[in-house]
């Protein structure tokens, strides 16, 4: 018969991981947490609604003959091309879905462990800033990841598969490496700024303001600009016209607005840059006694 | 020996924080005393590897101050004094995520962790959201956190802030528990001198940088000075000059008592020879058993 487990203390007899990456399991955690958070996984769900849109216009394009009744007058809608993808990643309601599951999932990430006065917890653990750092971002990484990058490369795979052909691969050889390079600007982008906008405060609704502050105030203000000016330049003023010109540039297509493209990524690598700067000061990891 | 600390030294910028620390902790349960901006929280950042000394070495539990600080945080527990959890997690998620950041592989973390909670006391409401816990349960859940990667050495920070009575005397219990019979040496900070009283064999107090007085609490509390209380009718400026320049400090508490420290060798009839020589009556002598209070004050320098 076996005896009752005293419930007391006892030493722990394994061993330490050489945990390579320490960063993972805040990451993890983070990802988990988030989808705990109310309303998540539904708004998370839905923002995949986009990209189904289009697998379904690739399904349409590639079998025209049994689709023309949707078909016509709409040809250069379903034109399959650089643009295609291009318009996918830069589409506003696909920022706007971002911004709204960031704001659920996302916007605690630093403010609440300011908040609650964890980062002294994770400190004490042997991490460094760095692990820290790119575990909060891991949680983002990830998110905006699997709403860009990921749908992105599937519909490039299936324009392929339902072409049966690589003809359009031989077409645009550079095109996969424009969706993975703007991808990946984006998520830099999406990371830098949430991370930056919960830096900012230690209450999470105040974040959410930030996030939303921020981008719509950059609209407004690239309106006004341009209502006085009439200048393309104004569109340096916008979150969302930057990433369009930026994209523009990477999938080698005409830009919207009149300047050149890497204006636009100049900034925007200057304000990646200047939030990690930010974020850097803000988690102070020394000062984690008072 | 657990920790070794050899002329440190440690500025923030023109603020001279640390000046020459020689410390050397052993097992067991030590306390560690100061006044506000003595230098307590720049020596745990020190120990705990945020902070590299200007000057000097040590080691803590034979790793490396400067090198090897990653190793010191894998192996030191550290209960900070704030009330900080991370939200949305409930008891046992959030020691196993702590333990799981120490090294641990997920699983093992994760049952280490419903053995640590049970052991502090939270093993019926592991489940629940840390955010719902009370102040009391927060502080176990602390020290579970900081007992979940089973250290060999705990920083305790103002364990017992914000408990009630009741609550107090349990931490207390299961600290002295841990220092005593688990092969897990204790840091004590706290500014209740009673909680380190009653845990702790050792102590330590800094003041103004540097050690002021470290070693065994019962001994330091023999061999420094005796400690007389009195009531006097009379001038006390100039009965306390006298009894100053022979090397004694004397207080005044609230209620009129006097407090003399006299060195170990001084003679208590001078106290009634001062009085006598400044026209001051004695109306009530006593020598006081010594507190860790009194080391305290008579050590630092306040009241």
């Amino acid at each position: 018969m076996s005896s009752i487990r005293e419930k007391g203390y006892h030493h722990w007899d394994g061993q330490f991981l050489d945990r390579p990456r320490a960063f993972w399991p805040i990451a993890r955690t983070g990802i988990k947490l988030a989808f705990g958070r109310k309303h998540f996984k539904l708004g998370y769900t839905f923002s995949f609604l986009p990209a189904m849109i289009y697998a379904a216009i690739i399904y349409i394009s590639e079998r025209l003959e049994d689709f023309k009744f949707i078909a016509q007058g709409g040809d250069k809608l379903l034109q399959v091309n650089p643009n295609f993808f291009k318009s996918y990643l830069t589409l506003d309601l696909l920022y706007f879905a971002i911004l709204i599951l960031m704001s659920i999932g996302a916007a605690g990430l630093l403010a609440d462990d300011f908040r609650h006065k964890a980062v002294q917890l994770y400190f004490a653990r042997p991490l460094t800033k760095a692990d820290y750092l790119l575990g909060k971002a891991g949680v983002v990484i990830f998110f905006v990841g699997t709403l860009t990058l990921v749908p992105a490369i599937l519909l490039y795979i299936l324009k392929l598969l339902f072409a049966g052909s690589f003809a359009f691969f031989l077409e645009y050889p550079w095109l996969i490496l424009s969706i993975l390079a703007f991808s990946l600007f984006i998520v830099l982008f999406f990371t830098a700024f949430i991370l930056l906008a919960s830096s900012l405060s230690n209450n999470r609704n105040y974040v959410i303001s930030i996030i939303f502050g921020f981008y719509l105030f950059s609209e407004i203000l690239r309106g006004i600009f341009f209502v006085i000016f009439r200048s393309p330049f104004s569109a340096l003023f916008s979150i969302a016209a930057n990433l369009k010109q930026v994209a523009a540039g990477f999938f080698l297509v005409k830009p919207p607005y009149d300047y050149p493209w890497y204006l636009s990524f100049l900034l925007i690598s200057v304000f990646c840059f200047l939030s990690y700067l930010v974020v850097k000061h803000k988690v102070r990891g020394v000062e984690v006694i008072k | 020996m657990k920790v070794e600390l050899k002329n440190i030294h440690f500025s923030y910028g023109p603020v001279k924080a640390l000046n020459g620390i020689n410390l050397v902790l052993n097992e067991g349960a030590t306390g560690l005393l100061g006044p506000n901006g003595a230098g307590k929280s720049t020596l745990l950042k020190i120990m705990l590897g945020f902070l590299t000394p200007d000057e000097g070495d040590g080691q803590v539990l034979g790793y490396d101050l400067r090198r090897e600080q990653k190793f010191i945080r894998q192996r030191v527990g550290y209960m900070p004094e704030d009330d900080c959890y991370i939200t949305g997690m409930d008891g046992v998620s959030f020691t196993a995520y702590m333990g799981e950041l120490s090294g641990m592989p997920r699983q093992e973390a994760m049952k280490r962790a419903h053995e640590v909670l049970f052991y502090v006391g939270l093993g019926e409401s592991r489940y629940r959201l840390v955010e719902t816990y009370s102040s009391g349960m927060r502080q176990r859940l602390k020290l579970a956190q900081a007992l979940v990667h089973d250290p060999k050495l705990l920083f305790l920070d103002e364990p017992t802030a914000n408990l009630d009575p009741a609550g107090r005397q349990d931490i207390l219990e299961l600290i002295g528990e841990i220092a005593s019979s688990k092969d897990i040496s204790v840091l004590l900070c706290s500014h209740l001198l009673d909680d380190i009283e009653s845990i702790c064999t050792d102590m330590v107090i800094i003041n103004k940088g540097q050690i002021a007085a470290s070693g065994r609490i019962e001994d330091l509390k023999m061999v420094d000075y005796r400690l007389y209380e009195l009531k006097i009718k009379g001038e006390l400026p100039v009965f306390s000059r006298e009894l100053e320049e022979a090397g004694c400090r004397l207080e005044e508490t609230e209620d009129r008592l006097i407090k003399i420290y006299t060195p170990p060798d001084f003679d208590q009839m001078e106290i009634f020879r001062a009085a006598a020589r400044n026209g001051v009556q004695v109306r009530q002598f006593a020598r006081s058993q010594s507190r860790l209070e009194d080391l305290f004050a008579r050590v630092v320098g306040v009241d």
